[in-house]
């Protein structure tokens, strides 16, 4: 694997830095009528989901009753801004993304310069009393059904009740919120998580546990504070390293380590023994997920930057902001780790709804090989709950070329080709799963046969001619048609 | 105002929306069983008849809702 790392284009320290770089691409718009929060910011934030390829970032600044705020969607919310926070050109293919993503996938140190607090942009607004979530954010219904107004692409940041003083061990995470009152919030994080552990250790142990939410963030810490790392890996560390630039961090006022430039930090403590209704909230499955009880964290402290952007995201029914944040994301892991044993994989496509649906290509060595490489795929951390449906391809087939994948399925499956594996793990929020946390593996095996499997009919497949030369016809052909406009 | 979800009185006002001087719209919060909505959201969200029961809650059977981390048991 190569050691290559671009810099972001321009040198990005912020979330405003990015809207400003979006905008001399063309990829950030500022809404021009005054807008409802509800359901107007719904409404649009799923027509821009329509365009995954090329949608803008939208920023509201005319929200009724919010005089004064403002708000940005869809910040990560097409390939063309995803390019941009790799700083490629905006119409990179998705496949020289992913390409792209899994060159960083190895081994860099990040850089984490510190800024003292009083020289943080983060804290040129300070609230210590009255605090009211409602007087400082835009918020609104994400979906007509959620419980509540949802922080939905929040980065909190926590450290191990039973450690403290561990940097590694502090967690980094997006976990949704849900605001109760004026000062108070619910966070959902199931003990499988990392702030999960945190809050069962806090509880059980009766330890104080103090968080940092930190919103309108690097668009690498958005990115990344999402992808499962080991316990005691820094996220900070992990995105400046993915991203080859640093990420500038200071002190909350609550002890904690926060982005300096993020547009807004707030402080809270745990509650013990106190649990809240918590949803139901529109998820990526495309359904709500149910009504819990759940803890509770109250405002301690507020930071902000001055005219604070509230960064927020849709996210539901296919496709939105979520399934661009996360998918490369989701693919690069399970990649890397198939990549250490069978060196003949060639990419993987699991930018379909966390995983569920995905797509290897692979170097097909022998029969029901590929098969092997499936098994495999689905017992990495990622797989063995979030990989529903698997599709192996041969290497000679784009995964993330749909067109390809389908004639792949078309002329390359047979009735053994298809397995699938009932009564396994999944994933609590499929909204298919008979029992929640339960469901199959689907492997379909699209590569060709090869021995010691019959090839049966003498078939002689055609080899169209590729490369360059067809590369370069194929731009041809689109200036020769966009100059008869 | 008695809640969309639970239909329980038991509100608080968390935020009013002003522009000039005139409320727009106004935040609640209800403390039974922490549903929150705004008085100008659309018909579907705030009248409990249009409400599928799907999305109504009891508060008084909280045992009907899984507790994700169980408080310790003093």
């Amino acid at each position: 694997m190569t050691q290559h790392v671009d810099q972001p284009a321009g040198h990005i320290r912020s979330l405003r830095d990015f809207l400003e770089l979006l905008k001399t691409q063309e990829q950030c718009i500022t809404w021009p009528e005054t807008v409802m929060p509800e359901p107007d910011i719904r409404n649009i934030a799923v027509a821009a989901g329509r365009d995954m390829m090329g949608g803008p970032a939208i920023i509201f600044d005319k929200i009724r009753g919010y005089p004064g705020k403002r708000l940005v969607l869809g910040v990560h919310g097409s390939f063309a801004n995803i390019a941009a926070v790799l700083g490629q050109p905006k119409n990179t293919s998705i496949k020289n993304l992913f390409y792209n993503l899994v060159s960083r996938w190895s081994g860099q140190s990040g850089a984490l310069p510190r800024i003292k607090p009083e020289l943080s942009p983060v804290h040129e607004v300070r609230i210590e009393k009255d605090f009211n979530l409602y007087d400082l954010l835009p918020l609104y219904r994400i979906n007509a059904y959620d419980g509540g107004f949802y922080f939905g692409k929040a980065n909190v940041v926590s450290r191990d009740p039973q450690d403290p003083d561990h940097f590694g061990k502090q967690n980094v995470g997006i976990y949704r919120i849900q605001p109760h009152g004026c000062d108070h919030f619910t966070l959902f994080s199931a003990p499988v998580h990392d702030l999960g552990r945190q809050m069962e250790a806090a509880e059980r142990h009766q330890l104080p546990l103090k968080i940092a939410v930190m919103l309108g963030n690097h668009p690498a810490m958005a990115m990344f504070a999402a992808t499962p790392i080991g316990y005691e890996e820094s996220e900070y560390a992990y995105a400046s390293a993915m991203m080859g630039a640093p990420i500038e961090l200071t002190e909350s006022g609550n002890g904690l380590d926060i982005q300096a430039n993020c547009e807004i930090c707030i402080e809270a403590e745990y509650v013990h023994g106190q649990r809240l209704f918590e949803g139901p909230f529109g998820e990526f499955p495309g359904s709500y997920s149910g009504v819990r009880r759940v803890p509770v964290f109250k405002v301690t402290g507020i930071s902000h930057r001055q005219n604070p952007i509230f960064e927020n995201i849709y996210i539901g029914k296919g496709w939105t902001e979520h399934d661009t944040l996360i998918g490369l994301n989701t693919s690069a892991p399970i990649y890397s780790a198939l990549k250490k044993d069978f060196p003949e994989v060639e990419a993987v496509n699991a930018l379909y709804h966390h995983g569920l649906t995905a797509i290897i290509a692979v170097k097909n060595r022998f029969g029901g090989f590929a098969k092997s490489v499936a098994l495999r795929a689905l017992g990495t951390p990622h797989g063995l709950m979030y990989l529903k449906n698997l599709i192996m391809v041969d290497a000679d087939v784009d995964p993330f070329d749909l067109n390809q994948v389908m004639w792949a399925l078309s002329v390359r499956t047979r009735a053994g080709d298809i397995q699938v594996l009932d009564n396994m793990a999944g994933i609590p929020v499929d909204p298919s799963a008979v029992v929640a946390g339960k469901g199959h593996h689907l492997i379909i095996d699209a590569t060709t046969n090869v021995a010691p499997d019959p090839v049966g009919a003498d078939v002689q497949m055609v080899t169209p001619p590729a490369g360059k030369q067809i590369d370069q016809l194929a731009s041809l052909i689109q200036k020769l048609q966009e100059a008869t406009k | 105002m008695k809640c969309p979800r639970c239909q329980t009185a038991d509100g608080t006002i968390c935020k009013e929306g002003k522009e000039n001087g005139q409320i727009v719209w106004t935040i609640y919060y209800c403390n039974a069983c922490g549903f929150t909505w705004r008085d100008s959201e659309p018909e579907d969200t705030l009248d409990p008849n249009l409400r599928p029961a799907a999305f109504k809650l009891d508060p008084t059977r909280p045992a009907d809702y899984p507790l994700i981390i169980p408080p310790r048991k003093s």
